[in-house]
């Protein structure tokens, strides 16, 4: 028998006319599971992108609170010797202070009533190579340095990770549960419409019509419901993105937030490709099950 | 063409609806099946259909024994049996065109085919004018005739029809008879199941009687009731 595209999708589309309530509420579900599925797509993206970044920072920081200067220049002159090591400056408590004071020169209520003695002495190292930091890092520890008197990148990751990481399960989670949600609410809203137009079908099926006969037009149903809900909210996603970035590159500068690290083709692909994939398996499950009862 | 060999069918556990019926009915015979309400009628159509198993006993259709047609196989045999019911059962979004189109679709034939045949069978039915009309547009008469158009537009070796003039008047249901009366002539086999006294009286076919599930009667040229 031939496949009838054209046949199939004007009955597909005649259902969506004739059962515009429960296509709209489809559509509406669809919508929502994968705004939710994507917006933990970015969140995730950008996190990763964080620590991508922080990773190629090559510059370790060793706090040496009540050094004398002399204490400063000595350590300076040492990590001066080591292979890794590209360039090393000296930062004192006055240095310090007005490099935060620059920094947040905008907020001045976070430092108004700061003194400068919060802010210890350090030496600053730039690295030839990123991959290096943790070795710099384990060298300086050997010094006397402990966990809390260095910054290096990987502690950064360690730090940012064991934070980020609830949240990332925690979007996993929601992701989940909206996916599996919106799969029962899709399936659901196509068994009321099957079950609406039962007679149809049996009618159907007493003329001769096959199992696959009567299921095409549903299964196009269901991919047209998944493709204007996912194609609706992928758009939405990037959109939010972009207005994400926007927003944190003017009031977060500090935080390296990149849109690189959302590829946006991919993300609309991937949304499509889920919401498609749901409507076509709720809708190929429930009339299947449908048509095993009668 | 359809053979019953001792079929009993039981529903549920305990309503014997046939009991042990013999049927054979040969290529080209116009059929007419007949008893009181509940004799068994209706479950001998959904039978040939194979909308349900027997409970005991076969049946034959055009050669092929159902039992051993798997599930995925019947609309294959459906399609070798056109079916007219009582209540038309077509499909309401559906034009009358449409309606008949459908039958020819789900053979998978060419459109170009579907476009002519279509207006052939509704103009041979009397309703070239109302191709386009839904079936709630249609008088019960005309609903039925569509429904005759869409059983008969495939040409299937076999016709069956499960009380086609229940619903109508006399007058309309005359004009029903006539049109199962021409598929007939042109060598499609006929089974009627009927409570039509009358026009069973008139047409003068073979008439199978059925009382409670079995068959009591099965007369050539025969009439509804037995003649004294
Ligand atoms: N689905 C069913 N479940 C249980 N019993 C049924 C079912 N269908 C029919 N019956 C019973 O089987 C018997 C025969 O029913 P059937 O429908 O074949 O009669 P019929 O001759 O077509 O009657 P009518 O002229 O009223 O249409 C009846 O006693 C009926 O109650
Ligand atoms: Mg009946």
């Amino acid at each position: 028998m031939r496949f009838n595209f054209w046949f199939f999708l004007v009955e597909a589309l005649k259902n969506v006319r004739l059962n515009l309530l429960m296509s709209i509420t489809a559509v509406t579900t669809t919508f929502i599971c994968i705004l939710v599925f994507g917006l933990g797509l970015l969140v995730s993206a950008h996190i990763q992108g964080v620590i991508g970044s922080v990773r190629q920072d090559v510059s370790v920081e060793a706090f040496m609170p009540n050094a004398s200067s002399d204490q400063l220049d000595a350590l300076a002159q040492k990590v001066r010797g080591w292979p890794e090591v590209a360039k090393v400056t000296e930062v004192s408590q006055e240095q310090a202070f007005a490099e935060f004071k620059d920094k947040f020169k905008d907020q001045p209520d976070l430092y108004r009533d700061l003194d400068q003695s919060v802010f210890p002495p350090s030496v600053q190292i730039q690295l030839k190579d990123p991959s290096e930091a943790n070795d710099v890092a384990e060298k300086l520890k050997q010094e006397g340095f402990t966990e809390d008197n260095l910054s290096y990148p990987q502690q950064t990751i360690d730090r940012l990770n064991s934070v980020t990481s609830y949240v990332i399960w925690g979007l996993y989670g929601a992701t989940l549960l909206f996916l599996i949600a919106s799969v029962l609410l899709i399936s659901n809203a196509i068994r009321l419409s099957i079950f609406a137009r039962r007679k149809e079908i049996e009618v159907m099926k007493l003329v001769g019509a096959s199992d696959s006969f009567v299921r095409t037009p549903f299964v196009f149903e269901g991919l047209l419901q998944g493709l204007v809900g996912a194609g609706l909210a992928a758009f939405a996603v990037v959109w939010i993105n972009y207005l994400f970035v926007d927003w944190a590159h003017n009031d977060l500068p500090y935080v390296p937030i990149s849109s690189d690290a959302v590829n946006a083709p991919f993300v609309l692909v991937v949304l499509v490709a889920v919401g498609v994939g749901i409507g076509v398996i709720g809708s190929f499950l429930s009339v299947t099950r449908f048509l095993r009862k009668i | 063409m359809i053979r019953f060999n001792n079929v009993t069918k039981v529903y549920g556990n305990d309503t014997v609806a046939l009991e042990r019926v013999n049927l054979e009915i040969n290529a080209g015979e116009f059929v007419f099946l007949v008893g009181a309400s509940g004799s068994g009628k209706s479950t001998m159509v959904r039978l040939i259909l194979k909308e349900m198993e027997p409970s005991a006993g076969s049946i034959y259709v055009n050669g092929t024994k159902l039992s051993s047609v798997p599930r995925r196989r019947i609309p294959r045999l459906r399609r070798d049996i056109g079916c007219v019911f009582q209540d038309f059962k077509l499909l309401p979004n559906k034009t009358a065109a449409e309606n008949v189109a459908y039958a020819m679709e789900v053979t998978g034939q060419r459109r170009r085919t579907i476009r002519t045949k279509v207006p052939q069978i509704l103009d041979l039915v009397g309703l070239s004018g109302k191709m386009g009309k839904y079936p709630e547009q249609l008088s019960g008469g005309e609903q039925q005739r569509v429904s005759i158009a869409r059983a008969f537009v495939s040409q299937p070796p076999i016709l069956v029809a499960d009380e086609p003039t229940g619903n109508l008047d006399p007058n309309t249901s005359v004009g029903i008879m006539q049109l199962l009366h021409r598929i007939n002539r042109i060598g499609t086999t006929v089974l009627v199941a009927t409570h039509d006294r009358e026009m069973v009286d008139v047409m003068r076919k073979r008439v199978v009687a059925l009382e409670d599930g079995r068959i009591v009667r099965d007369k050539v040229r025969g009439a509804y009731a037995d003649e004294v």
